[in-house]
């Protein structure tokens, strides 16, 4: 099982396809920086398919204002969380 | 386990090294071994020894050095990438007839062969881009 | 803890820029060609954008800049010839494997993920 980060909004650019690409059936996917605007649920609809692999950054939520607008399918993880993440993977990739 | 960072953004333009930045103290916070960061591409200049930002801003330098230094973490900077862009160690300074140095200490100038040395020695290496 | 699954390659890079417009094609290069200096095992994958970097007939950029078709043209002295494609990469540009400077293996997106999990390690440029 990999873990693939992606730092950049579906609302903007296309890396979220690359990343898709590349993921197996069980693979996760976190949502960083930009990225977590992916977790609104106007755009969650580019990650259909990932419920229950589909994770978003707390920090970079709560700086942005976007903490409690995550849609309910997104699970919302701290640094912490990252690190888990990291460990459970046998490998992650970026995409940025 | 034993962890190592790629970085590949610049300093203040992106994101990236402040993410990296609180993923390294995360890690370490667990008890994780970070046994480097290495700088690569436009992260190069996350060494740059003249960064002056506003005192209300973090000091990204000089946050990767106190990180290094607290928990003897490498932080390795391309050579290649980073001679492109200006950063000199005393070293390269004097071999390019350069009056100035512009990499900070702990950060050390080497060879991309250590991207791959990490990468293959150690049980997660985990990239920050722009 | 030691990983004891069994790999394939060693490397994976990843490029999804095209030749002059960035520093990342290059780059990602010079780490595969590093890699393959210290006897790793390296596979290419060109993904979007950066099947550009395979288009025939490439000259200098601005200022004389080198570009990177030297460099892939030398693949093979150092035993780099694990070339893939993303075939959406290809479709998106209109172009097939045959336009191509070097001979690559096109892949899907199911075949894509089993590369990923060939390689001990992936680094995306």
């Amino acid at each position: 099982m990999l873990l693939h980060v992606v730092n950049r909004s579906p609302a903007t650019s296309r890396v979220y396809q690359q990343a898709l690409s590349g993921m197996s059936p069980d693979d996760r996917l976190l949502l960083i920086e930009d990225g977590v605007q992916g977790a609104l649920p106007q755009l969650v609809r580019y990650y259909a398919g990932l419920e229950g692999r589909l994770f978003a950054l707390k920090e970079d939520l709560e700086s942005r204002g976007l903490l409690g607008h995550c849609d309910a399918s997104v699970q919302v993880v701290d640094v912490d969380g990252f690190v888990d993440l990291t460990e459970e993977a046998e490998r992650t990739v970026s995409w940025y | 386990m034993r962890y190592a960072i790629l970085l590949m953004g610049t300093p203040y333009s992106d994101q990236a090294s402040h993410s990296a930045l609180r993923f390294a103290h995360a890690l370490v916070a667990r008890g994780h071994c970070l046994e480097a960061v290495f700088f690569y591409h436009d992260g190069v200049h996350n060494a740059a020894r003249l960064a002056a930002p506003p005192q209300d801003e973090p000091h990204l330098v000089d946050a990767w050095a106190g990180l290094a230094n607290e928990h003897r973490v490498a932080l390795q900077v391309c050579i290649a990438a980073a001679l492109r862009r200006g950063l000199l160690d005393e070293r390269e300074a004097a071999r390019h007839g350069k009056d100035g140095v512009s990499v900070q200490a702990p950060f050390e100038l080497t060879g991309l062969g250590q991207l791959v040395d990490l990468g293959m020695r150690c049980d997660r290496l985990v990239t920050f881009g722009p | 803890m030691q990983d004891h699954h069994h790999y394939d390659s060693d490397l994976l890079v990843i490029l999804r820029h095209g030749p002059h417009g960035s520093s990342w094609l290059k780059e990602g290069l010079d780490a595969a060609l590093v890699a393959a200096a210290f006897g790793r095992r390296v596979s290419l994958l060109f993904m979007g954008e950066g099947v550009a970097a395979l288009m025939p007939c490439q000259k200098k950029g601005p200022l004389g800049q080198k570009g990177t078709a030297e460099t892939l043209e030398m693949l093979e002295m150092y035993d780099i010839d694990s070339l893939l494609v993303e075939e959406q990469g290809l479709s998106c540009l209109g172009l097939s494997s045959d336009d191509l400077m070097l001979e690559v293996t096109s892949l899907s997106p199911p075949a894509l993920a089993r590369v990923f999990a060939e390689h001990r390690l992936v680094l995306t440029f």
